[in-house]
């Protein structure tokens, strides 16, 4: 050790220096020859031979595959949200429309490997605990997709770690915290989008690594591979998964700090050079992966050209490019005085009005017209039905009779004989809203107030109304509200109907409206045309409109899951573990599946990420006061690698604070992968100061240096063994959990709830003291 | 980060004549540079005059002058008809009926700190407010409150914002031109205006805001001075004075303590790096400002509360909102002491620990889903219908009605329980139903059941688990003692917990809080304690307990909890909230008040307003560029007039981003007054580019541009005044001030010509509209019918602010009595009871992630 301290003498006083050298930061490394340590301990020489290395990479590899495929087979129910994306497979294979908040990349895969063994889709994956083998599916092979993905991710997260220059042994120190980690392990046996996306990350990562270190050679041919490597895998995590988007923003924020220091004058690099990496890095990680994103989305909405359960999210004249859809098949256009019923959108209540009036006064004291009701009614009804009644002179025939966009209508309720209206005064529920009622159609004393503006959903002037696809909102013509419906029900007096009122904000998504049929018209083509069913050819759309339309959706309703789910857990438990997610459970024979992870692996992540931050904080403090505790190189070993994988965890992990979905344990597991990483190189830095340098290759610009070596001696194998062993005896201690066999009793469930905070099944009943 | 990076520092102390500061020689023109020579000759300090020191406020008389002259104008502005209008205005519905409160000592909850609202009390007070107006509606008018003088704190503080940002400006190594433009923009906002004069929290926030910017400049030129003097600690305690009572205004102060504490902590990185200051030197320095900025503010902002809580000390519509301890410590909401230990056959009232919903709660009304039987609910005041018998359900042979022939036998863990609510005879039950709100599989129903004589079945039995006692008292952790024992009660059969939550029940059963049996219970949701005791077989001396006291510590902390959730709890919308991006482009407004064809709108005024956001956006640009330009190697930043004025506009930038993208992150309802504490920055800002732009500038030039703007804010001002001041207007006039759509003031309330204001004084009630069933003619249209012609803004209502706290969050609906022993069909009920009488099933928890299309109501469905 007295020599590593020679360095740390040595090195006092130059770091300064060092970057205001300017241009010739990368030739002039002399001095550094005193750090050359040739008395490399025995055991750090042979593990890190390429030999030793692809020995341990293929002993990982081996394990990480038999602990992921292990009993794949068991259990052979749906468990957890192999409801959704098994559903999504058989969605895949049978071509029926489907919509989920995802983007489609894991899916496709999965329906890929389901066409792949032979899977006709003819399950619906109903519920969980629905058995496999009943129905005959072959899930195995669904699940291998995920497992294989799970196990690879294990070498991939090696190599990531040995390309940044550390030894082997630290190397397999990460690796090992991903291999024995039962929450990895559960999350890759199933049919289920995070061992997908954990693979494309870490590839991603391991790509920029690549990326990185051809620094000196820049715009060579692997320069230019790997940076396109970077950006596909980039795409490849982001189409597979929501949250991969995160993965983009880590990635961009790394480049970001790299072309800010290319930027610098200090550097000696002009404009022009400065622009060339720009333009590179910009196609290489947003056009290519924009590309990409877009054919996945593509060869999704290829694939799903039938008519299926995810119609109703979309808009009409989407739908009508989905075959066999109901709009496709029954919208007509309307005419005056056809004879229709209205539905609302959002709540699905018709239109409906009966004889019974208001009450004069309200329980708050409010007074309304006492004029009939019109309230919102889930069930058909001859009270829903209403005739469209012109304002306007009309021709005897033809398509004049058609009523079109921004026409100004009357409704009719055909049973009572009395037109829509509303008018200033409050509705029964909301004082802020107007009250909607209706008028004799003879009297027209109010006739001003009967008239209602029909102003159609993304409609081009004159476009014609039809039924189903035709959304409208209807706008009163004097008082510019629009009708509008909430699931509110009203009292006794309206039978405890939904109350219908009129909203002063035209623009509120309640007040969208639909055709839900025409019962009647005077019109003989179609009376015709409302029998006769036949089989409709699916309009086109253009393909960016569709992309639109879906990527809107879809960040719509990923904001709207926000119901509550009682293993959902807030982002400052993850880290620590302090809950888990039950998958699974099958009272014959007390067994279940709970996603936790390994402890041991989990707080040696987030106990490295703490040491990190308190290395650095403490370097800066002692920087600023003229005091340099660690080298130059090991520092920037630090600051360059240890921070990227530091940008790839907080990346991954704190915008989960801004997010007022659903969240739960298993969107940590990107960030875990990353913070096994910080801990490697952590572990690396608290074992010994010596790096293995360079790692970057040599390009034309740059004097060779030479070469030195990591030496962690003894100790590190030593340690990472006992680390192994343990992770290894509690991942054994877990499984019953993360496998889901074999059964336990009460009291082996206490033994393994290590964290009181765990919510495991089956466990003992303690009564007494607590 | 204001003036502390200096321009250039000396490399070292001169070694001649030791200098009076280790770090910071005095500025003399004997040793100051060329550039500061020619700043200082620009203020007017040529050689041969007194030389003054940089630090500290240095104002000549003719400025003194000039500042009394500005604020008069400033009183003249801000005090305009401050009787006008003589009704209520806005959030005066709220912070008036707040002073009331203090008057009459009713304990209530608002979600801001006191010290403002106990200021305007004060005014009341001494006016001899005597607290019985109500302050129900925007528009009522005042009979017998001081309103004037309640609305003169906002409007004097106010005032006094005026000749601050002066101050501030000039310490901040501005021009007098420069303040006194600052001073005038501030005086001729709108905005600031109205606010100011009605009884609001902002204006004292802001002038608080001002006071402490204003110290904290004084403090850090005395820091450049001479650390450590007399001067330098009464700037830095003033400092963390004013600190503590922006954050007593409102929580907003939080904004100025981290702008405060970013200055700060850049101060101490400078010192850090200083290596001539020793260790122990930075150590004092930090200490320093830990006590002044950290200490004194935090004891400020509590003493604020022990006043508050002094002055409420009687019970009062919040009390609900507080936890038993407490209200019991309010007078009118004590609670007799009641016996400590709890036997088989003591009856009991059971409350939960975890939500304020009250007692565990039974009365004659049966649910009208699941099993029909009675209702068990969480009601929150004492009656008679809390009182439950607790009765061992394990005697071998003889009926658990037999205990007061039994010895005494205290209520042990693992003990197996019913509990029999007294007024109806019915027991505490729960079955295999699904509750009627919380319709979920893990949770079952809880219901009194039961005949009288019959002694139940095992669906009755609950077994007893202490989870916690006192520390105080030992006992309370082996056997039941009332108020000091936490337990839950686990139900024999099912394993379910009893369990409450923050879900109301349906009118059919009062809105009282729901209870339920939860198989996945929240820990912390299925506590429950005794609070009172009684049992005949207990002798009158044995030992009784009460609440313990809560001391000022615990009531402190409890009370910002309360305010904290019920904080970020306002998400309602109001009809004028608007988002922090409205802000800076003054989007839009808000309507204060609309009466007798006159109304208030709040309103920046439109030329300081978008000249302020100008310049925040020009510093932006400039100082990326700036840092674009360092990272090519151009040495911008060693030029003395960038180093000045970024410091000084980094350090008001500083501030206004601090005052204002904090609320991009809260989803509470928010308001345009919001920016006002941001927008004080932004105009000093303004004025900080200006000093820059016309740095070049003969000082006569440099008059007359700044005397062109305030002209235009004047002119700006005059023009939107009525809206301002509440003043006669006409239609058109107010159409021709609508300059952007947004601004959704309602010109159709105003008269046609002044003419018509004439003779209308006021009317003594609110209007109110009042709905015309039969109001419009019938109008006969053929072909395409003409748009009738509508005001777009018919909105023109004023409403006050949400107040969650407004209303008692329990109303007050009256438990049933005890009515006859209600009529049984033992039969009927029994054969539901048998089948309900299930063995033990564990219940299958996997459940899938509740995404959209798994929901059970259709979300978005269209056929």
């Amino acid at each position: 050790m007295s020599g590593v301290q020679d360095v740390r003498q040595r090195n006092k006083g130059k770091g300064i220096n060092r970057d205001a050298s300017g241009p010739s930061s990368a030739v002039d490394y002399d001095d550094h020859n005193v750090a050359y340590l040739p008395s490399r301990s025995y055991i750090e020489s042979f593990l890190n031979t390429e030999e030793a290395s692809a020995a341990v990479v293929a002993i990982l590899t081996i394990i990480a595959f038999f602990t992921r495929f292990y009993k794949i087979n068991h259990p052979d129910q749906v468990v957890f949200d192999e409801v959704h994306f098994g559903k999504f497979a058989s969605y895949y294979i049978r071509r029926e429309y489907y919509f989920d908040v995802h983007p489609p990349l894991a899916k496709l895969l999965f329906g890929l490997a389901g066409w792949f063994v032979g899977y006709d889709g003819h399950f619906d994956f109903e519920n969980i605990g629905d058995s496999y083998t009943e129905n005959h599916v072959p899930y195995v092979g669904l699940r291998a997709l995920p497992a294989i993905l799970g196990s690879l991710t294990v070498p991939i997260v090696y190599a990531i770690m040995k390309e940044c220059g550390y030894s082997t042994i630290i190397a397999a120190f990460s690796a090992i915290i991903i291999l024995f980690d039962n929450a990895h392990v559960a999350q890759s046996r199933l049919i289920l989008l995070d061992a997908t996306l954990i693979f494309f990350l870490s590839l991603t990562m391991y790509s920029y690594v690549r990326f990185k270190k051809l620094r000196y050679q820049e715009f060579s041919p692997q320069w230019w591979g790997w940076l396109l490597a970077t950006g596909t895998f980039m795409a490849c995590t982001w189409a597979s998964k929501v949250n991969g988007i995160l993965t983009v923003v880590a990635v961009g924020v790394a480049v970001l700090i790299d072309l800010w220091d290319i930027l610098d004058y200090k550097k000696g690099h002009s404009m022009q050079y400065f622009w060339k990496h720009f333009i590179a890095r910009a196609a290489g990680l947003i056009a290519l992966p924009l590309v990409i994103y877009l054919s996945v989305f593509w060869v999704h909405l290829a694939i799903l050209s039938n008519t299926g359960p995810g119609d109703a999210f979309m808009s009409p004249s989407f739908q009508e490019t989905l075959r066999g859809n109901e709009l496709l098949m029954k919208s007509h256009e309307i005419r005056y005085y056809d004879t229709v019923t209205i539905k609302h959108k959002d709540t699905q209540v018709y239109l409906h009005s009966h004889p019974e009036r208001y009450p004069l006064k309200y329980d708050d004291g409010r007074i309304s017209s006492q004029g009939q009701q019109v309230t919102g009614y889930g069930h058909e009804d001859s009270n829903n039905q209403w005739q469209i009644i012109p304002t306007k002179a009309l021709p005897e025939t033809g398509r004049g009779r058609i009523v079109r966009h921004e026409d100004v209508i009357q409704l009719l309720h055909v049973n009572t004989g009395t037109v829509l209206m509303t008018h200033d005064v409050a509705s029964p529920l909301m004082a802020t809203n107007e009250e909607f009622t209706t008028w004799p159609k003879d009297d027209h004393s109010r006739y001003n107030d009967t008239l209602f503006h029909l102003r159609l959903s993304d409609a081009a002037p004159g476009e014609a109304w039809k039924s189903k696809s035709g959304h409208f909102r209807l706008i009163h013509v004097p008082t510019k509200v629009a009708m509008w419906s909430h699931p509110t029900q009203l009292p006794d007096w309206a039978f405890k109907q939904q109350e219908i009122n009129g909203n002063k904000n035209a623009n509120e998504k309640g007040a969208v409206w639909y055709v839900n049929e025409i019962v009647d018209s005077q019109d003989p083509d179609l009376k015709a045309k409302l029998e006769e069913v036949e089989m409709k050819e699916p309009k086109r759309l253009n393909f960016f409109k569709k992309f639109g339309e879906l990527q809107l959706l879809m960040l719509q309703h990923n904001a709207g899951l926000t119901a509550s789910h009682p293993y959902a857990s807030g982002p400052i438990n993850w880290p620590f573990l302090l809950s888990g997610i039950s998958f699974w459970t099958q009272n014959e024979g007390q067994k279940q599946i709970y996603l936790i992870g390994n402890i041991i692996g989990w707080w040696a992540s987030v106990g490295g990420i703490c040491i990190y931050i308190g290395i650095l904080g403490a370097d800066l403090l002692a920087r600023r006061r003229g005091l340099e505790p660690i080298p130059d190189d090991v520092r920037n070993r630090l600051w360059n690698s240890t921070g990227f994988f530091i940008i790839v965890w907080a990346v991954h992990y704190f915008p989960f604070y801004l997010m007022s979905r659903q969240l739960f344990i298993h969107h940590y597991l990107p960030s875990h992968v990353a913070s096994a990483l910080v801990a490697g190189s952590v572990l690396s830095f608290v074992l010994s100061e010596t790096i293995n340098t360079p790692v970057s290759a040599w390009g034309p610009s740059v004097k060779p240096r030479p070469t030195t070596y990591a030496d962690h001696g003894v100790k590190a194998p030593v340690m990472v063994a006992v680390f192994a062993i343990a992770m290894f005896s509690l991942y054994l201690f877990i499984s019953p959990l993360t496998y889901g066999t074999p059964g336990l009793t009460g009291e082996q469930v206490n033994a393994r709830r290590l964290l009181s905070s765990w919510t495991l099944h089956f466990a003992a009943k303690e009564s007494g003291n607590i | 980060m204001s003036a502390n990076v200096r321009a250039r520092r000396p490399p070292s102390p001169i070694p001649s004549q030791p200098p009076r500061s280790q770090r910071f020689p005095t500025l003399t023109h004997s040793r100051s540079d060329a550039d500061e020579r020619r700043t200082l000759a620009s203020k007017g300090y040529i050689p041969g005059r007194k030389p003054h020191p940089s630090g500290g406020v240095y104002v000549t008389s003719a400025e003194w002058k000039l500042l009394i002259l500005i604020t008069l104008i400033a009183v003249g502005i801000r005090l305009f008809r401050l009787s006008q209008p003589n009704s209520v205005v806005f959030d005066e519905v709220h912070f008036g009926k707040f002073a009331s409160k203090y008057i009459k000592s009713q304990y209530f909850v608002d979600v801001h700190p006191p010290l403002a609202k106990l200021l305007i009390t004060l005014a009341g007070f001494v006016f001899g407010y005597d607290g019985n107006f109500d302050f129900k509606d925007i528009g009522k008018v005042y009979e017998r409150v001081p309103y004037i003088a309640m609305r003169l704190v906002p409007a004097i503080l106010g005032v006094a914002t005026v000749p601050l940002s002066y101050l501030t400006l000039r310490a901040l190594d501005c021009r007098a031109t420069t303040s006194v433009l600052a001073a005038l923009f501030i005086t001729f906002e709108n905005g600031l205006i109205t606010q100011s004069r009605h009884i609001l929290l902002d204006s004292p926030l802001i002038f608080f805001t001002a006071l402490t910017v204003f110290f904290w400049v004084g403090f850090c030129n005395e820091d450049k001075q001479q650390p450590f003097s007399d001067h330098w600690w009464l700037w830095l305690t003033l400092t963390g004075l004013s600190l503590g009572a922006v954050v007593s205004c409102k929580w907003v102060g939080l904004f100025t303590i981290a702008t405060v504490g970013f200055s700060t902590v850049y101060q101490l990185w400078l010192l850090l790096g200083d290596m001539r200051v020793s260790a122990r030197l930075f150590f004092r320095h930090f200490m320093a400002r830990a006590l002044c900025l950290i200490l004194v503010p935090a004891l400020f902002y509590m003493f604020m509360f022990w006043i508050h809580f002094a002055i409420l000390s009687g019970s009062g519509d919040g009390d609900g909102f507080m936890s038993s301890e407490f209200q019991h410590t309010l007078r009118g909401r004590g609670m007799a002491d009641t016996y400590a230990d709890v036997a088989i056959g003591s009856v009991v009232t059971i409350r939960h620990v975890n939500t304020q919903g009250g007692y565990l709660h039974s009365h004659p009304h049966n649910y009208p889903t699941g099993s029909q039987q009675q209702q068990v609910t969480l009601y929150p005041h004492r009656d008679s219908n809390n009182d439950w018998r607790i009765l061992n359900a394990t005697t071998d042979g003889s009926e658990p009605q037999d205990w007061a022939t039994l010895p005494l036998t205290y209520v042990a863990p693992g003990m197996r329980i019913k509990l029999r609510h007294a007024a109806t005879d019915k027991a505490l039950h729960s079955h295999d139903f699904r509750p009627p709100v919380s319709d979920v599989d893990f949770q079952n129903e809880v219901s009194a059941y039961g005949v009288p004589g019959y002694s139940g079945d095992m669906n009755d039995d609950w077994i007893f688990e202490i989870y916690e006692g006192s520390k105080k008292d030992p006992q309370s952790k082996r056997r039941l003692r009332t108020l000091r024992t936490h337990f839950r009660l686990r139900h024999a059969l099912t394993g379910c917990y009893l369990f409450s939550h923050k879900v109301k029940l349906p009118d059919w059963a009062y809105e009282q809080q729901e209870v339920t049996c939860n198989k996945n219970a929240v820990l912390a949701n299925s506590l429950w304690y005794v609070e009172t005791a009684d049992n005949v077989l207990l002798p009158p001396d044995a030992a009784k307990v009460n609440y313990r006291r809560p001391g000022f510590l615990s009531k402190f902390l409890e009370l910002q909890q309360v305010m904290w959730t019920t904080n970020a709890g306002l998400t309602d919308r109001h009809t004028f909230d608007s988002r922090p991006d409205a802000w800076p482009r003054l989007r839009r407004g808000i309507n204060f008040w609309v009466k007798d064809h006159k109304q208030i709108y709040l309103l920046g005024n439109p030329m300081v307003w978008w000249l302020s956001t100008a310049a925040v956006f020009s510093y932006i640009v400039v100082r990326g560029l700036l840092i674009l330009r360092a990272k090519r190697g151009c040495k911008d930043f060693e030029n003395t007039k960038v180093v000045k004025y970024d410091t000084l506009c980094g350090f008001l930038f500083l501030g206004w981003s601090l005052h204002y993208f904090p609320f991009f992150l809260m989803s509470r309802q928010l308001f345009l007054h919001h920016y006002f504490p941001a927008l004080y920055f932004a105009i000093l800002l303004s004025c900080g580019v200006f000093d820059l732009v016309t740095s070049t500038l003969r000082p006569r030039i440099r008059l007359q541009i700044a005397a062109v703007l305030v002209i235009i804010a004047i002119w700006n001002f005059i023009y939107l005044s009525p809206l301002a001041y509440g003043l006669p207007w006409t239609k058109a006039k107010c159409q021709n001030a609508r300059w952007l759509k947004t601004w959704d003031f309602s010109c159709n309330d105003f008269y046609d010509s002044y003419d018509q204001y004439k003779g209308i004084d006021y009317t003594p009630q609110p209007s109110q509209i009042v709905p015309t069933p039969h109001g419009r003619g019938a109008v006969v249209v053929e072909g395409p019918v003409p748009i009738v012609s509508v005001d777009p803004n018919t909105l023109g209502k004023a409403e006050p602010g949400h107040d969650v706290f407004a209303e008692n969050p329990h109303p007050d609906v009256k438990s049933d009595p005890a009515v006859e022993p209600v009529q049984y069909d033992p039969v009927v009920s029994d054969v539901k009871e048998i089948s309900s009488n299930q063995p033990l099933v564990i219940p299958k928890q996997a459940l899938p992630l509740n995404r959209l299309r798994r929901s059970k109501k259709p979300l978005l469905l269209q056929h």
